[in-house]
């Protein structure tokens, strides 16, 4: 018999949409399932606010039109809500893509999704970039001028792709260009999200490892005690949505209203690039793009050109992350058998932060072969034994990890970004012995300490879980009165305030994002009444 | 059919409670998000005049400017907003190579983007000496310093308007008209008028092509306030 290839099994077997899922997967911790759908929610959260915004966007006139559309009613909510709703779009791939390495599920018969996955995350990347650019101010002339400094570099049709993509050098063309990258990049997302999720019912939803004993592939067998998809999952995923949304909405508006937020953080567009205070504007990229910022300050990359550090520094953590699902084939999903996919995950997560935040901290100051030989040895040279020997540990029964495995891979990065800031903080403090370092060396120190603590409470299986208590039926209606309280007063207080001014807008999106942690809490409350979820 | 217990009535109740309490919590949020949505995409009447105001041109020290704050051949660039606050224009006292003041007479200048002409009128003050025209590039929209003004004396576009963003050069002695591209326009020229009385200089009027990045000249800004003045700035 010949083996059906994946486009023929899809066509010849339809699979049910939606599918039901287990009941775990809506309970604490089955967040972790839905990584995902929070990335869609913000995706067409972007959609709808982008379409709004394109009301008002002309390539003729970027910057002022930008800087108009603060004024406009709401436009200050709708535009920083639209830039901050990409960031989280972004740290959500991120997380997904974490979660899905350090899980098992780019195995089979995931290998395919887990290639749409990375080529998503890629344009995700790619469409922020040509957003980020739009607005014309002294940040957008600066990432374009990167831009192009990285395109003319691809050899022999280097300037074409230049002008394809960032027009002929007038400003118009290069407005016009990232309108229209901007939209075709949305497009291209929204087809390929859609296939990445058929492919996911197609595939079903990867069952916690107590269901499939570690055992790949895992598949989910629907079983008749699942529960239908509405009213279940679909308010489960409402409330999901309400959050998602809640946290676009807090993060920004919080900002608009701060005063002196940093550059790198401002959801405002910063003063024109040909305005003369724009050398005071330090020449930051997005901050998802720090990394590749602080790559191209290398002694190597200064060599190899722009375009060939790119390649180096971004395209070989691609081509790898690629090719994960076609070299890592053992038929396990347990983690502590997994140590060479999970060690070069913690150790990219640590290049990924360490990178970003030196980046933000030396912006454009050269750094030395050696110095960044070290940055890329030292953290390989730690973290691979450190994992072989947490491993071994778990395997031998010494270590009670357990359930809590991937909590303790999750906490070492962040442990060994800590050590990289402290590091810096420390050797800051022996240079510069200013109160504001010692303060900063302090404030680290402490949180390094936190951080190791909790780890080591993890390693040797210290449980958290406290106990719950169940609310009453009383309880909930006591509870639901409160909320709906709170939530006409608020719409009250914001209802009367200024939409045209920067600030009173700033208030108003606060007011929203409470409003709509309102309504998920209540979601949350209705199916712990209704469903006893 | 059986009758429904007390107790499935009061759970039937107390659901119908909880429904009626998140139509109105989510109704809260429904009704900011619509509200906030359809104030914006409703278009904004644009700030701006119904007709050109009558601004006479200040210094910043609050004195009426006079023939004598002018320089002639000023290297420095004076320029003035009119008629909207985003809208500046240059103020230009113009001579010859030996700084002596040069009568600028009425002209008509032609846009080679359409091919049509329109009447500038002269120079204005004692000596007919003193024309204005908007200060942002028919091109791309540059402002000063990229667009500034060369003294006869200077070596690269002596008497001429020049464009450091893409190299458009107009020359003020005829009406601001175009010299070389890339741009096919002129800069829309500033009528003034001098009052010889009280030594004072007012724009009035805009003519020639509109103000770049504008609808119309009067629209897409805000009004200059308090209303019948505009101060004058010096940048390098």
């Amino acid at each position: 018999m010949t083996k059906e290839n994946l486009i023929e099994k899809l066509m010849n077997e339809p699979q049910p949409l939606p599918r039901k899922v287990p009941d775990y997967m809506r309970q604490k911790g089955g967040i972790w399932y839905w990584t995902g759908a929070m990335i869609m929610i913000a995706f067409f959260y972007e959609v709808m606010t982008g379409v709004i915004l394109f009301f008002y966007y002309q390539p003729s006139n970027a910057y002022i039109s930008t800087e108009n559309t603060l004024h406009i009613p709401y436009g200050t909510v709708i535009m920083t809500t639209h830039l901050y709703g990409a960031y989280i779009m972004i740290a959500l791939v991120y997380i997904h893509l974490l979660r899905n390495l350090f899980v098992g599920s780019y195995k089979k018969p995931r290998q395919v999704q887990w290639l749409t996955g990375i080529v998503l995350m890629i344009l995700t990347v790619a469409i922020s970039y040509f957003g980020y650019s739009m607005t014309g101010d002294v940040l957008s002339a600066d990432a374009t001028d990167v831009g192009r400094g990285i395109a003319n570099g691809f050899p022999v049709i280097g300037s074409y792709l230049s002008t394809i993509f960032l027009g002929n050098g007038s400003d118009i063309s290069l407005f016009s260009r990232l309108e229209g990258w901007h939209i075709i990049l949305a497009g291209s997302i929204l087809i390929l999200f859609a296939v990445h999720f058929f492919l996911a019912e197609y595939n079903t939803i990867m069952p916690s490892a107590k269901e499939t004993g570690f055992k790949v592939p895992a598949i989910d067998k629907e079983e008749p005690s699942y529960k239908a998809w509405y009213p279940y999952n679909l308010l489960y995923m409402v409330q999901i949505a309400f959050f998602t949304i809640a946290l676009i909405f807090i993060i920004p508006s919080l900002l608009t209203i701060l005063p002196n937020v940093p550059a790198l953080f401002s959801p405002l567009p910063q003063v024109a690039a040909s305005s003369p205070l724009a050398s005071s504007v330090p020449p930051y990229p997005p901050w998802f793009l720090l990394f590749v910022y602080k790559e191209l300050d290398f002694q190597v990359s200064t060599s190899l050109g722009p375009f060939w550090a790119v390649v180096l520094f971004t395209g070989l953590p691609l081509a790898y992350l690629f090719a994960v699902p076609y070299f890592e084939k053992k038929d396990t999903l347990k983690i502590t058998k997994r140590n060479i996919v999970v060690s070069t995950g913690v150790v990219g997560l640590i290049y990924l932060f360490g990178l970003s935040a030196w980046g933000a901290l030396d912006p454009g100051i050269p750094v030395s072969n050696i110095t960044g030989l070290l940055f890329f040895i030292i953290p390989l040279a730690v973290v691979i034994p450190l994992i072989y020997y947490l491993a071994n540990r778990i395997e031998l029964g010494k270590s009670s990890l357990g359930e809590n495995a991937w909590k303790v891979y999750a906490i070492l990065p962040i442990l060994g970004f800590i050590s990289i800031l402290t590091g810096i903080s420390v050797y800051s403090v022996i240079v510069y012995p200013t109160f504001y370092n010692y303060t900063a060396m302090i404030i680290l120190l402490v949180i390094l300490g936190l951080t190791s603590l909790a780890t080591f409470a993890l390693v040797y299986g210290v449980n958290f879980k406290t106990p719950t208590k169940k609310l009453t039926d009383k309880g909930h209606l006591v509870f639901g009165s409160i909320y709906a309280f709170l939530a006409i007063a608020i719409i009250a207080i914001i209802s009367v305030m200024s939409p045209t001014q920067i600030t009173s807008q700033g208030l108003y999106g606060v007011g929203m994002a409470l409003l709509f942690t309102l309504a998920g809490a209540f979601v949350k409350l209705y199916r712990s009444h209704a469903f006893k979820e | 059919m059986s009758v429904p217990t007390r107790d499935e009535i009061k759970d039937k109740d107390r659901r119908n409670f909880m429904k009626l309490l998140g139509v109105m919590i989510i109704g809260a949020g429904v009704a900011g998000t619509l509200r906030s949505v359809v104030q914006n995409i409703i278009p904004p009447i644009e700030g701006g005049a119904s007709s050109f105001p009558i601004l006479t041109l200040y210094l910043p020290n609050g004195n009426p400017v006079s023939t004598d704050d002018l320089i002639v051949n000023n290297p420095q660039t004076v320029t003035f907003n009119f008629p909207l606050e985003n809208e500046p224009n240059f103020l230009l006292r113009l001579g010859d190579s030996n700084n002596k003041d040069v009568e600028i007479n009425p002209t008509e200048v032609r846009i080679p983007a359409n091919n049509t002409k329109y009447k500038v009128p002269g120079g204005v003050g004692p000596y007919k000496s003193v024309v204005a025209a908007s200060a942002i590039c028919q091109h791309l929209g540059c402002i000063p310093p990229e667009i500034h003004f060369n003294p006869p004396s200077s070596s690269s576009f002596p008497g001429k308007i020049h464009c450091d963003c893409h190299g458009s050069t107009y020359d003020p002695y005829s009406g601001f008209g175009v010299v070389t591209g890339p741009t096919q326009a002129p800069l829309p020229s500033v009528v003034l008028s001098y009052d010889e009385k009280s030594d004072s200089y007012s724009a009035t009027l805009l003519v020639g092509p509109t103000i770049y990045g504008h609808s119309s000249d009067l629209t897409g800004g805000s009004n200059i306030t308090p209303s019948g003045k505009t101060t004058v700035t010096t940048t390098q």
